[in-house]
């Protein structure tokens, strides 16, 4: 006798499932038909590979899933897919959780602790879909003083500015979501909109915490901006231009590293102090001022800011990976996509299966350039990431006078030197026309 | 198309300029302050010179209004500022600005601006450089020579001499 259904009928099972079907065809008729008429008659639909795309058009693809690739090659080649997938906010999203993960997984073991162990089966592998859960139903609570309007949109401002800039980043030949001439300026003006975003958050939440975070925050953000673009100009200069796919592809035979190393050294730990990461993470030192200016932030306004704040670290380490270690460029070491079977079909004895839409979407959209770009471009930013999370679990925190320190005089020193190497390079010939780039 | 983008920055501009001016709010005036700037980024971009509005936004939103939001955040207004509320002046105010705007704009359009027709290509921001590095080279070492002697200045005034030595790095 089953314990889990103690008065299961199988007669009372299957009129439940008539009832079912029956309701299911009866909204189908009544509401489906009339929505798919309205769609044919008011909604221009898109003409794709030669054929009008209708709703009625869609049912056939329940028959033939393989007729819908012509669908996919044609959304994967507008602007929408690229905002949203894949160079843009759910590509950098997808890695940003993965660093997450990762860091506190690393962390511990660093540490010898356990890290994040019981959530999932293997090595607390779904903690991070746990924590979301439970940001996204935990309360939003508002300081009783607080400036409201203010600080309902200092996070969503936040995570709107961590998405234009990973909207600058090159990832793949071609697959940029804003390919603009001037890509590098646009990189300086968002970075500067981020201390506005935290100051205001900062200051609207009333509490004094939350207050004095803001205002380190701004001091370490708004003093290391200078050499953070001081020491992207050598970059700039031996390039000559500010178009960030043209830097990456100029860096086909050498990543500017080689050259610039020192702009390289200047520009990582200006992107530590920007990124608020140990040793610069005064704005959000725990054992000082609970949690800066984050302290008054809760529920889902937390997790913005959090998803945020990992969004501006892929974007900084892919800009480095950018500027510095040659983008997308690397040995071609994904195999040649199997063209044969797109174009003849795949024999399995007697029978041959041809899929009709993969041909002209393995020519055009996922390209094997393409594959083996992005598969270098993530490799390296994940290295890059890797670099930026180790200080976390070997550096004790400076105090702020050794940062401004530090950025004022040293930093801005260093990143002038860089230029001067990035000049001498021109003028001895090195780079530049006639040399060896 | 470029006429509506061309209303809405001019209203946003204009609209922010005034919150600016009449917020009771230091911070909100502050961040009108942005706006205003930012609308005038956004002008610069409908001019095609993109070159002009990035920089506009890094520098005058980046780091200008950061600074007055900044300042305003430390300061007790009651303390610094006296409430002069006179109609009269304020009526005064308005018409001058009146006044200036209204012979601005007969002087602008008194000009022939209306009359001139560009074809010419714009003007790229490596022409600029160009020409900065070779006809213009005084002006731009004379920019150099003094923005070096304000950074230099800026950095021997906000040195400290009473902090003790030891408190001190190295």
């Amino acid at each position: 006798m089953s314990v889990i259904a103690p008065n299961f009928k199988l007669s009372k099972f299957i009129q439940s499932l008539i009832s079912d079907i029956v309701w299911a065809l009866m909204i189908m008729t009544l509401i489906g038909l009339p929505i798919i008429m309205m769609v044919l008659f008011f909604i221009p639909m898109p003409v794709i590979d030669g054929e009008l795309l209708t709703p009625f058009l869609a049912f056939t693809y329940l028959a033939d899933p393989s007729r819908l690739l012509p669908i996919v090659q044609a959304f994967m080649t507008t602007d929408m897919f690229k905002v949203m997938a894949f160079p843009g906010f759910g590509f950098a999203a997808l890695l940003a959780a993965g660093t997450i993960f990762v860091e506190r997984k690393m962390l511990a073991k660093l540490q010898l602790r356990v890290g994040p162990f019981y959530c999932g089966k293997f090595e607390g592998i779904l903690q991070l879909m746990g924590d979301g859960l439970k940001l996204i139903s935990k309360e939003i609570i508002i300081p009783a003083k607080a400036d409201k309007p203010i600080f309902w949109a200092a996070p969503v401002l936040f995570v709107a500015s961590a998405a234009a800039f990973v909207a600058l980043i090159p990832v793949a030949p071609g697959w940029v979501v804003a390919d603009v001439d001037m890509g590098l300026l646009g990189v300086f003006a968002v970075i500067g909109f981020f201390p506005i975003v935290t100051i205001l958050s900062a200051w609207s939440a009333n509490s004094k915490f939350p207050f004095i975070g803001g205002i380190r925050a701004l001091f370490q953000m708004v003093s290391f901006e200078i050499p953070l673009i001081l020491s992207l100009l050598g970059v700039v200069m031996v390039t000559g231009t500010l178009n960030l796919s043209e830097i990456a592809a100029s860096q086909s035979s050498f990543p500017w590293i080689v050259f610039l190393p020192v702009g390289a050294i200047v520009f990582f730990i200006t992107m530590l102090a920007e990124l608020e990461r140990i040793p610069f993470d005064l704005p959000e030192a725990e054992s000082e001022i609970v949690a800066g200016w984050l302290t008054e932030l809760s529920g889902m306004m937390y997790g913005l800011v959090q998803l945020g704040t990992y969004l501006k670290l892929y974007a900084f380490a892919a800009l480095f990976v950018v500027l510095f270690l040659g983008g997308w460029n690397g040995p071609m070491i994904v195999p040649p996509l199997p063209m044969e079977i797109a174009t003849h079909g795949m024999e399995m004895g007697p029978v041959t299966v041809k899929i009709s839409g993969l041909e002209p979407l393995l020519s055009q959209v996922i390209t094997q350039e393409m594959l083996n770009g992005t598969l270098w471009f993530v490799l390296k930013t994940v290295g890059v990431i890797f670099f930026i999370l180790l200080p976390r679990g070997v550096f004790p925190r400076i105090r702020v006078d050794m940062l401004l320190n530090l950025g004022w005089t040293k930093l801005i020193g260093l990143a002038f030197v860089n230029i001067f190497i990035a000049l001498g390079l021109l003028y001895a010939g090195v780079l530049g026309p006639g040399g060896l780039q | 198309m470029a006429d509506a983008v061309f209303l809405a920055l001019s209203v946003i501009t204009i609209g922010s300029a005034i919150a600016a001016l009449e917020m009771r709010s230091l911070i909100y005036g502050s961040i009108a302050l942005m706006g205003t700037l930012g609308g005038i980024a956004g002008f610069f971009f409908l001019l095609d010179a993109p070159f002009v509005a990035l920089f506009q936004l890094a520098v005058y939103v980046g780091s200008i209004a950061v600074l007055i939001l900044f300042t305003v955040m430390l300061v007790k207004r009651e303390l610094i500022f006296k409430k002069i509320e006179d109609k009269r002046r304020k009526f005064a105010g308005i018409g001058l600005m009146l006044i200036i705007m209204v012979s601005l704009g007969a002087i602008f359009l008194d000009s022939g601006i209306k009359t001139i027709t560009t074809d010419e290509p714009t003007v790229n921001f490596r022409d600029i450089g160009t020409d900065f590095v070779t006809y213009y080279w005084p002006a731009l070492i004379l920019m150099g020579l003094i923005l070096a002697s304000s950074v230099t200045g800026a950095l021997v005034l906000a040195r400290r001499e009473d902090v003790e030595n030891d408190q001190r790095i190295n």
